[in-house]
C-alpha cells in the first residue's frame, strides 16, 4: 500500500476493506487470552499461585495512582495524535475523539486525587510509538487492541490491593470505561460480535509494566 | 484543555467495622459449610451486608439477564449482529451465575434460588424491543458491581465483581452498537447505583417485588452511593 493510500481515513464506508485486519486483531486478543486467564475461578487460583494481588499490594495507594498516570497519559496521547493525524472520519473518529477525552478525564481526575493524597504527579513521559502507527489506520487500530486489555487487566490487577475504598470506587469505575473501550475497538476492528469475552482479565504488574516499556513508561 | 474532576464521597461512610473484616476473612480461610453458615445467621454478620449478600444480590441480576437473554435467543425474531451478540450476552450471563454460584458455595453459602421474572408482554415480539430492554437492563448490572465494589472485603470476590463489571460494560457498548449509539462508548466514569436504585430498577421483572440477598437487610441508600456521579 502506498503512503497516499495508507493515509485515506477510515470510515464507515471503509470498512469492508479492511476484513483482512480482522485476522491479526484475533491473533492479537487470542494472544491477550492465552496470558491472561478464562473465568476468574482460575483467576483465584493463578493470583494465589503467584502472589498477584501481593505485587500491587506492596506500592500503596499513591504508587498505583502514580502508575495509572502514566497509563492513561500513554492511551490519551495516543488517541490524541490519532485524532490529529486525520486517520479517521464518521463514527470512527467520534469513537477515538470519545476514547480520547476519556483518557485525559481519567488522567485528570487521578492527578487530582494525587493532590489529594499530597502524592507526586509524575512528569509526562516522552511516549515513543512504532513507526507508520499514524500513518496507518490499520497499525492504529491494532495498537489500540493491545492498549485497551493492558489498561483492563492493570486496574483489575490493582483494584483488590487498593486501601481508600474511595479511590477502589473510581478505578472501578476507570477500569469499566477501559472495558467499554476494549468493546469499542472491537466494533472498530470489525469484530463480530464485540462482546467476545465473559469474563475480563487481569495482569500481574510484571506483565503491565513490560507491555508499556516499549512505548516509554519506565516507572 | 478542560478540567475534569472526581467528586469523591467521605471516606468514613464506606467504613467498615475491622472485625467485621476480620470477620469475612476468617470466613473465607475456613470455607467450612455449616460452620460459616451458622456463622452467617449470627447477629453481628447480620448488622453489615456482607459479602455473601452481595453476591447473592449480584446472582439475582445475572439470572434475570440470562433468563431474558435465553429467551431472546430462542424468540427467533434475532438475526445478523444482532442474534450473534445476543448470543453472547446470554453465554456470558449464564456463566456469571454459574461463577457466582461456585464462588458463593466455596465460600460455605447457600447461593439464591432462582426467583419467577415477568418481562412486558412485547419484550420479546422485536428485535428493537429485546435491544430496547437490553439497553436498559446493562446499565443496572454495570452500576450495582460498581456500587458494590467498595463494600466487598474479600479480595477474591472483589477481582469477580470486577472482572463481571467490565463485561456488563462491554455489553452496553454492544447494544449500543446495534441500536446506531454513536459513540459506542460514550462514558468517561459508568455510573455507581445505589443498592435501592438497582432494587427499584428491577422489581417490574419481579413482580413488584424488592430483591432479595437471602441475607440481613439491605443498607439505606446513602451508605451505598458510591463512585464518581
Amino acid at each position: 500500500m502506498s503512503e497516499v493510500e495508507s493515509r485515506v481515513p477510515i470510515g464507515l464506508d471503509r470498512e469492508t476493506s479492511r476484513r483482512n485486519f480482522l485476522k491479526t486483531a484475533a491473533w492479537t486478543g487470542a494472544a491477550f487470552s492465552a496470558m491472561g486467564i478464562g473465568g476468574f475461578g482460575v483467576a483465584i487460583r493463578r493470583a494465589e499461585a503467584q502472589g498477584e494481588y501481593k505485587t500491587y499490594e506492596g506500592l500503596g495507594d499513591a504508587a498505583i495512582l502514580q502508575f495509572a498516570y502514566q497509563l492513561e497519559l500513554l492511551e490519551g496521547t495516543f488517541y490524541a495524535e490519532g485524532v490529529e493525524a486525520g486517520l479517521f472520519e464518521d463514527a470512527f473518529l467520534e469513537q477515538i475523539v470519545a476514547i480520547r477525552d476519556h483518557e485525559m478525564a481519567h488522567a485528570d481526575a487521578i492527578a487530582t486525587t494525587l493532590g489529594e493524597l499530597g502524592a507526586e504527579v509524575p512528569a509526562t513521559p516522552q511516549f515513543t510509538f512504532p513507526n507508520g502507527t499514524f500513518t496507518d489506520p490499520t497499525a492504529f487500530l491494532e495498537l489500540a487492541a493491545t492498549f485497551e486489555p493492558v489498561g483492563i487487566g492493570a486496574y483489575q490487577g490493582a483494584a483488590p490491593a487498593l486501601e481508600s475504598k474511595d479511590i477502589l470506587a473510581a478505578a472501578i469505575s476507570i477500569h469499566n470505561a477501559e472495558c467499554q473501550h476494549r468493546c469499542a475497538i472491537n466494533i472498530l476492528n470489525l469484530v463480530n460480535p464485540p462482546n467476545d469475552l465473559a469474563f475480563e482479565e487481569a495482569l500481574p504488574i510484571e506483565d503491565v509494566q513490560a507491555a508499556v516499556k516499549p512505548f516509554g513508561i519506565t516507572g | 484543555m478542560e478540567n475534569h474532576t472526581i467528586d469523591f464521597p467521605g471516606a468514613q461512610e464506606f467504613a467498615r467495622p475491622r472485625s467485621r473484616r476480620d470477620f469475612f476473612k476468617s470466613l473465607a480461610v475456613a470455607g467450612a459449610g455449616a460452620t460459616a453458615a451458622s456463622m452467617l445467621m449470627s447477629k453481628e454478620a447480620s448488622a453489615q451486608t456482607s459479602d455473601v449478600d452481595i453476591a447473592n444480590f449480584a446472582l439475582t441480576l445475572e439470572y434475570l439477564e440470562a433468563e431474558f437473554y435465553a429467551m431472546a435467543v430462542d424468540s427467533g425474531v434475532l438475526s445478523g449482529d444482532a442474534l450473534g451478540v445476543v448470543k453472547n450476552l446470554a453465554d456470558h450471563e449464564a456463566q456469571h451465575v454459574t461463577a457466582l454460584k461456585d464462588l458463593l458455595e466455596s465460600v460455605g453459602a447457600t447461593p439464591v434460588e432462582k426467583p419467577a421474572f415477568t418481562f412486558p408482554e412485547d419484550a420479546l415480539s422485536s428485535q428493537s424491543s429485546i435491544l430496547e430492554l437490553a439497553a436498559t437492563l446493562e446499565p443496572v448490572g454495570v452500576g450495582a458491581y460498581l456500587g458494590a465494589a467498595p463494600l466487598i472485603s474479600s479480595p477474591d470476590i472483589l477481582a469477580a465483581a470486577g472482572s463481571i463489571a467490565g463485561v456488563e460494560g462491554e455489553h452496553v457498548v454492544a447494544v449500543n452498537w446495534l441500536l446506531g449509539v454513536v459513540p459506542y462508548a460514550n462514558e468517561a466514569f459508568p455510573k455507581a447505583l445505589t443498592l435501592d436504585e438497582v432494587s427499584a430498577a428491577v422489581a417490574p421483572f419481579m413482580g413488584g417485588q424488592m430483591m432479595s440477598t437471602g441475607g440481613p437487610a439491605l443498607p439505606p441508600r446513602e451508605a451505598y452511593r458510591l463512585g464518581p456521579l
